[in-house]
């Protein structure tokens, strides 16, 4: 029953092994992407509770009668659900990096951009 | 809750993620990561985060991608054939596999999936799942949280999306003379008349709905961040189906600052008054004594929404800013 957390373990070392090994910055960024997502996975994966249902109460159904495991745990999903707005944020200010690097040294490669950065000096 | 298609779905995401990053072309390679992000949402509708999904429907497969290509349609989508390096790449192997296995060693520790009574799920959020509704009366459970119980950390996430379009503005500005209307050299109109007369049609509509979603939040899946990124993201389709002079009409880029610092200020201020009315900071009860015809539960329902508009205004602001500076390189007068 573990299938979850394995697929948020394989996530992450992808994006971590991207952070690191990859030599294109937007591909740096997309790893950092795919990271983020592998977390939040886990998060969903540990409020979810078998045969229960969306955390919106249906009040006059349930009579007043409310039973905490028929409804999905709400607090790793407004944890997670502002996380990705926020996720999105630091993307755009890695993209602008990224643009301002292009800019300067009209590659996105990381072996080149060091290169030229020898060549000033 | 159906196994073998959750099985599937996390299959095909990890091979998605795969692809994304090892594809050679940077924009496939975004257009596999909005898809690996799609099939993410169908996951955690499939765990009953439906909120968590819209959200990244709407952010992470939709307003994300739309940065991606904005920034590689100005610069390039090439990848350089690198000579094989393998020390960088053995070395983050060695890492990643390290991590991965102690990682492995200690997943037997978590509790089962869907374990309602796993520590996660017992001790706090079960008071909120029963409480909340009495204490509020808003059905949906994770605006109920989000705007009332955790709302200090809405807020300064408000503050952080307000915090990064502050820097992506900064740091990708020109000349200050540079940012005005009427400047000669701005990019012609899409030459497309249906994707022009489309999109006209369409914006009505999108907003109608971003509305409607910033409003029903109580009720139904939705909030402010939802609703705000629908609303950026039809101003973001009239930036891309005319021109950056034509929706700066609509909403220029000193506006879009402006009305993304007052997002933040509704929400604090919002949060403030309570100070003076002698209750803590964010405790939304106090406002049963300015709101007429209300009790401390209603004052608590009513200030959710007030800060959902907070939230959706800056949000909004951030998402259209975001793009503006990215697609333009900070000049705000050629988009793509």
């Amino acid at each position: 029953m573990y299938f979850n957390y394995s697929a948020v373990i394989i996530l992450m070392m992808m994006g971590l092994w991207a952070m690191i090994a990859k030599k294109n910055i937007i591909k740096k960024l997309i790893g950092m992407a795919i990271f983020q997502t592998g977390i939040i996975l886990f998060y969903i994966s540990m409020g979810a509770k078998a045969g229960s249902t969306i955390p919106i109460l249906d009040y006059y159904k349930s009579k007043g009668i409310i039973d905490a495991t028929h409804y999905a745990n709400p607090l790793t999903q407004i944890l997670m659900l502002t996380a990705i707005v926020v996720g999105v944020a630091t993307v755009g200010l890695g993209l602008t990096l990224a643009r301002k690097i292009y800019d300067e040294y009209s590659t996105f490669n990381e072996d080149e951009i060091l290169d030229k950065v020898k060549e000033e000096k | 809750m159906i196994l073998s298609i959750e099985i599937l779905l996390l299959i095909l995401v990890v091979i998605l993620a795969f692809v994304s990053l090892w594809i050679r072309d940077l924009v496939s390679s975004v257009i596999v990561f909005g898809a690996y992000s799609f099939l993410m949402c169908l996951i955690w509708t499939g765990m009953g985060a439906v909120d968590v999904a819209f959200t990244e429907a709407a952010v992470g497969a939709g307003v994300s991608t739309v940065f991606f290509i904005a920034v590689l349609f100005n610069t390039t989508r090439k990848i350089r054939f690198n000579p094989l390096d393998l020390s960088s790449k053995i070395f983050a192997t060695f890492i990643c596999s390290a991590v991965a296995y102690l990682l492995f060693l200690g997943i037997t520790d978590m509790p089962f999936w869907g374990d309602a009574n796993s520590p996660v799920n017992s001790v706090v959020s079960k008071y909120y799942v029963e409480n909340a509704y009495s204490d509020t009366k808003v059905p949906n459970l994770v605006t109920a949280v989000l705007a009332d119980y955790r709302s200090f950390d809405t807020m300064f996430e408000t503050c952080v999306v307000f915090i990064a379009v502050l820097g992506i503005f900064m740091l990708l500005k020109k000349e200050d003379d540079d940012i005005h209307l009427g400047s000669e050299e701005t990019d012609q109109e899409n030459d497309s008349l249906i994707i022009r007369v489309a999109s006209r049609f369409m914006v009505p509509f999108i907003q109608l709905f971003g509305l409607y979603v910033v409003a029903h939040g109580h009720y139904s899946p939705g909030g402010g961040f939802q609703g705000g990124v629908i609303l950026g993201a039809s101003l973001i389709l009239l930036a891309m189906a005319y021109d950056m002079k034509f929706v700066q009409n609509l909403l220029s880029i000193k506006k879009m600052i402006i009305y993304a610092a007052l997002g933040v200020l509704i929400f604090a201020g919002w949060g403030l008054v309570p100070v003076f009315l002698g209750n803590n900071f964010l405790d939304y009860t106090a406002w049963a004594q300015l709101l007429p015809g209300t009790d401390g539960i209603m004052a608590r329902s009513h200030s959710m929404l007030a800060v959902e508009i907070g939230v959706a205004l800056t949000v909004m602001c951030g998402m259209y800013g975001i793009y503006m500076s990215l697609v333009s390189d900070g000049g705000f007068k050629k988009g793509l």
